[in-house]
């Protein structure tokens, strides 16, 4: 586009009052030879400028940065000297240095939008300028095919409807981090396909996140993607758990997430889109979908999406990613194997000690009550429960230590046969109690109402080499 | 070409959010190995003279082994109504469907 | 070609028989529904004034097309 070395610059668009205001001024300024007249919609408009140019496409006024018509920009060497926005006989005289603009006019007169900022326009623009950054496939679905019944066809859905990922609406969604669209993030089981930041942004514009939640879908993907995790077992296993999501530190608040009432159910678009995002970047990146490589037996709701803050501030324990190595301030997010939450009540136990045995009863239940060291699982604990430890002056620590206590299990009851059932641990032939859960394989996180003295045990899968261990990844890497 | 928001609808551009490794077209969805054990029904549109050729392909499937289930759409001018739709659906893993013409 | 794409949606294999006046116009309209291709069989035109004997002997013909678009022979077994 040709803009001017020396002079003056307007941009303008005839649908603005202030812009026909100054028509007669702009007229005027055109015979000192030293104006460019851009119009945004009418290309005669307006009359009696001599270098006139069609600016429909808006080129000229991207370029130029236009917010507001009219604009007068002043040139000096090929670098922008000064720029006036609406109508102001001082400002257009200093700008102009020409006495005695707009006779007749009042003083002053704001301006009005431009055309790049109508929102029909603003996505056109968004895709013509920036769309050429976006490598994946595009599809067409035809003015025959019904949106979302199109999408379902497809196959990019869980079986709930998706939002069209519209080149705009991927670009609007890749606004929520700085990283390149072409970067990768994670080579995602079980096709080992590999996940751009593009790719993941396209899923998270299905799964209906906001950009702001990109990040912490980004560094999710980044850990469920880990050998550690192994999601490709998780997904293979006919066990039930699906990967889960607790986010840790600021983006909780920023994003709006839900760390209170019903912490762990529907409700707050960011605890659910973003679980979401992670089990459709699995899906369709990863190529796991169930019936097909995940080969869950039951599976459980939260395959959905299964996604949750924690709650730090009232808590009596420091932050989960706090414990697990993240520095204090930061964002996190933790992925762990998880099936359906299940609460575990007690509402009678002051003492310390006492709920930490009821937790243990509860968690005892995982996987079978005559099994051991096979699973993980996650403990989360409620602000009622939290407040008895807080009051004893308990710990993360504390609580992890009472609970690997109370979870030593008297082999006479597990083992084989014991009780009438044929399941359990085979006979040893030692005495020595066993430990429910491996070293680290037991998680605590507190979230959850005001109200209500009802923890949850979230049971996991097979924990560690072989099976799947928790992973925490930093969320602010990804902004 | 200029920027307006008020041109005629065509198609959605939507991105992939796939590994694209599968075609970027819509597909049938996968055939079986055989017909054994699948129930297989016969679509009549009900276009003239299709009723002869459907009865000579089900007596043909039928010395295969294949018995057939026979439906016929009212007419051959409209997609099928959403009752047929849903027995067929209810009745069929297969459907053969005959004979535009 | 609406009743093809209404069926496989729902997960049933469908499969349809036309006359060859109708290869084009049932390939715009696959292509209007986003298929590239859909699995068709596709007899000689013309079909109403013909025979009963040659209306048979045109399913006769047929029906290896019809179902080897139904059923894929080189696939094995789907996974358990």
């Amino acid at each position: 586009m040709d803009l001017r070395e020396d002079g003056l610059v307007a941009v303008v668009k005839r649908d603005c009052p202030t812009c026909r205001l100054v028509e007669p001024v702009l007229a005027g300024l055109s015979r000192t030879g030293e104006l460019t007249v851009f119009t945004q919609d009418d290309p005669a408009f307006p009359d009696g400028v001599a270098d006139l140019r069609d600016d429909t496409e808006l080129s000229a006024s991207l370029a130029l940065d236009i917010e507001t018509v009219p604009t007068l920009v002043r040139f000096a060497g090929g670098v922008e000297a000064g720029r006036v926005v609406g109508w102001s006989r001082a400002q257009w005289t200093e700008l102009t240095g020409v006495a005695d603009l707009g006779e007749g006019l009042p003083e002053h007169r704001p301006g009005c939008g431009s055309r790049t900022l109508d929102p029909d326009v603003a996505e056109q623009l968004l895709v013509r300028t920036r769309g050429g950054a976006l490598r994946s496939r595009r599809l067409e679905i035809s003015a025959l095919e019904d949106e979302a019944e199109a999408l379902f066809d497809r196959g990019f859905t869980d079986g709930l409807p998706v939002v069209a990922p519209t080149p705009a609406r991927v670009l609007r969604m890749l606004e929520g981090t700085s990283h390149a669209p072409d970067e990768v993030v994670a080579v995602v089981p079980p096709n080992l396909a590999e996940a751009t930041v593009e790719k993941v942004a396209v899923n998270a514009v299905l799964a209906g996140c906001r950009p702001e939640y990109l990040p912490v879908v980004l560094a999710a993907v980044e850990a469920a993607c880990t050998d550690e995790f192994n999601a490709h077992g998780l997904l293979a296993t006919t066990w039930g758990a699906g990967p889960a999501i607790v986010v840790n530190g600021p983006v909780r608040a920023e994003i709006g997430m839900n760390w209170a009432g019903n912490a762990l159910g529907q409700g707050n678009r960011a605890n659910s889109t973003i679980g979401r995002a992670l089990q459709l970047v699995i899906r369709n990146v990863g190529g796991g979908r169930p019936r097909e490589v995940d080969r869950a037996a039951l599976g459980h709701p939260g395959k959905v999406g299964f996604c949750f803050a924690e709650d730090e501030e009232g808590s009596p324990f420091e932050p989960l990613a706090q414990s697990r190595g993240v520095p204090a301030g930061r964002s996190a997010v933790t992925v762990f194997a998880a099936e359906g939450p299940r609460g575990v009540a007690d509402q009678i136990s002051r003492r310390p000690e006492s709920l930490a045995r009821s937790l243990a009863l509860g968690l005892r239940g995982v996987v079978h009550p005559k099994l051991v060291r096979g699973f993980d699982a996650t403990l989360v604990v409620c602000p009622e429960h939290a407040r008895v430890f807080a009051e004893a002056g308990w710990d993360r620590a504390r609580l992890q230590a009472a609970l690997d206590e109370y979870l030593l299990l008297d082999r006479a009851e597990i083992t084989r046969g014991a009780g009438g059932v044929d399941e359990g641990v085979p006979a040893g032939d030692s005495d020595r109690p066993l430990a429910k859960f491996r070293p680290g394989g037991l998680l605590i996180v507190h979230a959850g109402g005001g109200a209500g003295m009802f923890s949850a045990v979230i049971g996991g899968w097979a924990g560690g080499p072989g099976g799947s261990a928790p992973v925490t990844r930093e969320v602010d890497p990804w902004r | 070409m200029a920027v307006n928001g008020t041109g005629v609808r065509g198609p959605l551009v939507v991105l992939d959010p796939t590994d694209e490794s599968a075609p970027d077209a819509r597909t049938a969805i996968a055939r079986p190995a055989s017909l054994d054990g699948l129930r297989v029904g016969l679509l009549d549109i009900s276009k003239p003279r299709g009723d002869v050729f459907l009865d000579r392909l089900a007596e043909l499937l039928a010395e295969r082994g294949v018995t057939v289930r026979r439906y016929a759409k009212p007419t051959f001018t409209k997609p099928m109504p959403p009752d047929l739709r849903r027995e067929i659906t209810t009745e069929c893993d297969v459907v053969i469907e005959a004979l535009a013409d | 070609m609406h009743d093809f794409v209404a069926l496989e949606g729902r997960g049933v294999i469908a499969t349809f028989l036309a006359s060859t006046e109708f290869v084009e116009a049932a390939d715009a309209q696959a292509r209007a529904l986003g298929y590239r291709a859909v699995p068709s069989v596709f007899v000689p035109h013309p079909i109403q004034d013909r025979t009963d004997a040659e209306v048979r002997a045109l399913a006769d013909a047929a029906l290896e097309e019809v179902l080897a678009r139904v059923v894929d022979v080189d696939q094995a077994r789907g996974v358990d």
